[in-house]
């Protein structure tokens, strides 16, 4: 998977995924995230429009990303249906994550977005722009 | 180590095989090979998407879980059996038994969901079957099972 990071401005920066997101580089994607938060971007878009295929690790990161940019720590990246149960517990509660923001993901990804609870939990945008505009 | 083959048997059933020794790295190329067999096969989109999501998941979790990240044989058999695409999966790891994994269940309160694999979940949902058994000389057996036409 490669990653292209553009900083609108030194609170917002996009990150754009192309290839697949899987368990050999889902790490990658949160130190990257991780890193932009603690140069001062509080809001964090996730460009999706090149990428063709997510695994449940994937989610991982997306969720550990999330907690992340709301001022938590993130959990354990291994833990599995941890992970799974807190994104569930924050797409119950009706926890928004307007600061992690997601960009025209595939029909697949769209899929397993639904299935995991993301949908629930992170804004999801047509295109770049839009996203940006919140 | 990887390995690819044709086997047609008695009668003309053609199964395409691939061997692999785990790592995260051959992930991709298990995912383009079961892209490129279940649409030979004649699998739909939405069925191909299903089965790449399915044993991605699985053979990622014999690679962290059962192998622990070392390297391990991983043998993995696709073939059309009638209506549906069918995935065979072996290893020879430590048995696991998906079963014993807990099935998504929303109405179940989260405190009370025991710990599992987030993707067993996803394969119990993408695919029809998802049998598993534990090998005589060990390891294990995975077959699953999609349609290949999505209604």
């Amino acid at each position: 998977m490669e990653t292209s990071v553009e900083r609108v401005s030194d609170s917002v920066a996009v990150i754009g995924l192309d290839g697949e997101l899987d368990a050999s580089n889902f790490h990658g994607l949160i130190d990257t995230g991780q890193g932009l938060y603690g140069e001062g971007v509080r809001t964090l878009v996730l460009d999706l429009t090149g990428l063709e295929y997510m695994a449940s690790s994937g989610i991982v990161a997306l969720h550990s990303l999330a907690l992340v940019y709301r001022g938590d720590a993130p959990h354990d990246p291994d833990s599995g249906w941890e992970a799974f149960h807190a994104v569930q517990a924050d797409a119950e509660s009706g926890n928004r994550q307007e600061q992690l923001r997601l960009v025209a993901p595939n029909p697949a990804i769209d899929t397993v977005l639904d299935r995991t609870g993301m949908k629930q939990i992170l804004p999801i945008f047509p295109d770049r722009s839009a996203a940006l505009a919140g | 180590m990887r390995t690819t083959a044709v086997i047609v048997d008695t009668t003309g059933v053609m199964t395409e095989t691939l061997h692999v020794e785990s790592s995260l790295e051959v992930l991709a190329e298990v995912r383009a090979h079961i892209r490129l067999v279940a649409r030979r096969l004649g699998a739909d989109e939405p069925a191909v998407r299903g089965l790449v999501q399915a044993v991605d998941e699985w053979v990622t979790n014999v690679t962290v879980h059962g192998y622990r990240g070392a390297p391990g044989p991983v043998d993995i058999d696709v073939l059309r059996d009638g209506p549906d695409v069918r995935v065979r999966i072996r290893d020879a790891a430590p048995v696991f038994d998906p079963a014993t994994s807990p099935a998504f269940d929303p109405a179940v309160p989260l405190e009370r969901r025991p710990f599992g694999g987030m993707g067993i979940a996803l394969i119990r949902d993408m695919c029809t079957t998802f049998d598993h058994r534990a090998l005589p000389a060990g390891g294990n057996e995975v077959i699953i099972t999609r349609p290949a036409a999505t209604a």
